[in-house]
């Protein structure tokens, strides 16, 4: 580099653009997007956004296939391949993270288009006050923000990014880029927005503090080790050269910014408000994507660059992963709300996948990918059923409402009780091969009372499950029930699509859990 | 101590390249730039905030350019003091809002909580990295080749070429974001200047509404204007800063003593 520097002249890059295809696919349709919106006439934006995002998702996800099947990529028994100049790993784990990504991204943005019983989700015009005359008049005109689109594009196509970032820097604009368009879209709800404000604030300012914490760290680890690369500080922390301090402080900050994604106790005060608070669809998209990018990040930095470090960061794991399990499953019971239970729930959730994290062995990763997969289609169906009971003021959400639904309208209670079910890990749902998959891989890694702490919790999460099931099956309707919609073909599409992936990945989990192994088997290219 | 000095020794221009002027200049900016920054947390007004912020970026900027990376100073000037701040600076400015800031507590002891939490991470963070050893740096030639300039162009065009292109999406999102926040559709049509003029003609105000109270006692529009009998005219202030929840008092305004309550709510049209 040295040579070419002093003869003033630099070396073009080598971009592998056949390998990074289907994210730069995202980004681009993201940008076409933002134009649709710059030059399309009101009308007919909607209807060329879903051709753009659903058609951009589905295209960037064959290609994901393409990409994942080529020979030349993992010729020789190479674990993938690192391009852009090192910035970004293509390998099996991060393509089946990115594949899951773009499905569940599909199944949100079918909800996100969902506009047969409001205009949409979304606020007619979100600079108007609530409450204000200018508000009524953008209701009245029947208007709604179609710029949803593209930023879900933006945020989508950085959480493809976020799990496959090679270096730490990379991986950092990449959590910029997946969360600045989910603060937006949060404080966008077209009901309730003083609430869906609060939610866009505290998540934006908390969610700045915790990148705050992610960028110490790296500036700590770049100074331990030189670098930002996850290898090289893998290197560096093999060789014992540096400061060990410096290395354990930049690990503790960089996880922390990566636990506060997830929505690990005690970093998880963001994640019932924010749940409740943000359109359903949004919601739907930061349970099912932004969990698994997250996840997906945190198991490249774990593995990767401290996986010889295992002695060290496992007992701070084992802590995390015991409260979040033990508190998302002890504080939902208190909750009054289905969007804020749901939210508990995915707190609880996180805590299982953590136990397969903590593993560090192929067989963790891969129960962990399948986990990742199977929770997301469950959720976002939850969500969507939420999104159909519904009264005056827009959705039904406090339990209380919810009471007789199973009288009133048996399927779609039938629904809920049965992804309630799947949550609580009963079998043949996909819930149980999931949970059954962590908890083997922890016990293999001799993770033992781990796993008990996690079938207790899982015990007590079943009882406020079953809660809500007695609830809507054997309580009667209140006075002022709220009704249930009859859904468009979209949100039709998401819960069957839910229904569906939960039964065959409990009844049939075998194709799904072949290939998670599989790709697991070599783990992240370094 | 000594940890520190040799980053302080290191930070300045690399190993045994730190003269005693580095030195001095980095203890200096050391002190100057970490009391501005603990002025910029407690101090009250907003305004001496973002001055104080000024100088911490100032400070940092003088630091770049002694660690030898003049084209980051430029920028930190350029950019972030020079801009960004000034934004800043123009926005409290022309809102006015002084920021009293609500000291109710609505959970009991969370400054406390937060306090002693906090002191705790600042001593871990101050323990923790004064202890740790930080290698030698690299001399500076391997870092900007045939110079700063160059160098940084070397690294961003080639190794971080991609970060820095995505880097263009988070502005995008950032430039969408506030046209989705900020700007506001018509939903009806524009009035002409005939139509506004009828109106205006036609409603209880003719002439051009007062101005605000800027040049009696303070410098910001949500001060109202005094009427010739002493009571602050209503007129005078947006609506749009009312119509946020803020009183003119509250805004700013002058203490309750000076300002007859009656007449204000007859006075808003």
């Amino acid at each position: 580099m040295s040579a070419t520097i002093a003869a003033g002249v630099i070396t073009p890059p080598s971009i592998e653009y056949s390998q990074l295809c289907p994210m730069l696919l995202v980004f681009g349709l993201a940008v076409a997007g933002v134009l649709v919106e710059a030059f399309v006439p009101r009308q007919a934006r909607r209807g060329i956004h879903l051709v753009l995002t659903l058609g951009g998702l589905a295209a960037a996800f064959v290609l994901t296939i393409v990409v994942a099947s080529s020979k030349s990529l993992f010729r020789d028994h190479a674990a993938g391949h690192v391009a852009a100049m090192g910035a970004v790993a293509v390998d099996r784990p991060t393509l089946f993270i990115q594949g899951t990504i773009l499905v569940l991204a599909f199944v949100s943005v079918l909800l996100i288009a969902e506009s047969s019983h409001d205009v949409s989700s979304f606020a007619a015009q979100a600079a108007a006050i609530p409450g204000s005359a200018e508000e009524r008049e953008g209701l009245l005109a029947g208007i709604t923000h179609t710029e949803v689109y593209p930023l879900t594009m933006f945020a989508v196509g950085g959480m493809l990014l976020f799990p496959a970032a090679n270096d730490l820097l990379t991986m950092f604009v990449a959590l910029e880029v997946l969360s600045l368009p989910l603060y937006l879209l949060c404080g966008l709800a077209r009901r309730r927005r003083l609430l869906s404000q609060e939610a866009a604030m505290k998540y934006f300012l908390l969610g700045a503090f915790s990148s705050a914490f992610f960028l110490f760290g790296i500036a700590l680890l770049y100074g331990f080790a030189g670098s930002v690369r996850l290898s090289a500080i893998a290197a560096a922390a093999s060789s014992d050269t540096g400061s060990t301090t410096l290395l354990l402080a930049g690990l503790a900050l960089v996880g922390l910014g990566l636990l506060f994604k997830i929505g690990a106790v005690p970093f998880h005060g963001w994640k019932p408000d924010v749940y409740q608070g943000a359109p359903t669809p949004v919601t739907a998209l930061m349970a099912s994507c932004t969990v698994v990018s997250a996840f997906g990040a945190l198991l490249r930095v774990f593995y990767v660059a401290f996986g010889q470090l295992t002695w060290d960061w496992r007992p701070a794991m084992w802590t995390i992963a015991i409260l979040t399990m033990v508190a998302g499953a002890l504080i939902a019971i208190t909750q009054t709300d289905v969007k804020r239970l749901l939210a508990y729930s995915s707190i609880a959730h996180a805590g299982f996948i953590l136990t397969g994290v903590i593993a560090a062995t192929a067989a963790g990763l891969s129960a962990s990918l399948f986990y990742l997969a199977a929770y997301g289609f469950t959720t976002i169906g939850a969500f969507a059923v939420v999104t159909l009971v519904r009264d005056p003021a827009g959705e039904a959400a406090h339990l209380s409402q919810w009471a007789g639904l199973g009288k009133r309208s048996p399927l779609v209670a039938g629904v809920f009780a049965f992804f309630l079910l799947a949550f609580a890990g009963i079998p043949l749902t996909s819930g149980f091969t999931g949970k059954f998959a962590v908890f083997q891989a922890a016990v293999a890694g001799g993770a033992v009372p781990l796993v008990i702490v996690g079938v207790l919790s899982s015990a007590i999460a079943a009882f406020f499950y079953v809660r809500v099931i007695v609830l809507m099956f054997f309580s009667d309707p209140a006075p002022d029930a709220p009704s249930v919609v009859t859904p468009s073909v979209f949100t039709s599409a998401a819960v069957v699509l839910g229904v569906v992936a939960t039964v065959v990945l409990g009844v049939v989990p075998q194709p799904l859990l072949g290939l998670a192994s599989h790709a697991a088997s070599q783990l992240f290219v370094r | 101590m000594s940890h520190l000095t040799t980053l302080a020794a290191t930070t300045a221009a690399g190993p045994g390249a730190a003269s005693i002027t580095q030195n001095l200049v980095f203890w200096v900016l050391a002190v100057i730039s970490v009391t501005a920054g603990v002025g910029m947390v407690l101090a009250r007004r907003a305004v001496h905030c973002a001055l104080m912020l000024a100088i911490v970026m100032l400070s940092l900027a003088v630091l770049y350019a002694l660690a030898g990376a003049p084209f980051l100073a430029f920028v930190q000037v350029i950019v972030y003091t020079g801009a960004v701040l000034m934004l800043f600076l123009f926005v409290l400015m022309l809102v006015g809002v002084s920021s009293a800031d609500s000291i109710v507590e609505t959970i009991k002891g969370q400054r406390l909580a937060a306090g002693v939490v906090g002191t705790g991470m600042l001593i871990l963070l101050a323990l923790g990295i004064g202890h740790g050893a930080i290698g030698g740096a690299r001399p500076l030639t391997s870092r900007n080749g045939s110079g700063n300039v160059s160098g940084i162009a070397d690294l961003i065009f080639t190794k971080y070429v991609f970060p820095f292109e995505v880097t263009s999406a988070l502005l995008i999102t950032a430039a969408l974001g506030a046209m989705v926040l900020a700007h506001r559709e018509r939903t009806t049509p524009k009035p002409t200047q005939r139509q506004l003029s009828r109106q205006r003609i036609a409603g209880s105000h003719p002439t051009p509404l007062p101005g605000p109270g800027t040049y009696a006692q303070h410098n910001s529009v949500d001060m109202p204007a005094m009427l010739p009998d002493g009571t602050p005219s209503e007129l005078s202030v947006s609506p749009v800063i009312t119509r946020r929840g803020l009183s003119s008092q509250e805004a700013g305004g002058p203490p309750p003593g000076q300002v007859e309550a009656p007449g204000k709510q007859e006075a808003r049209p």
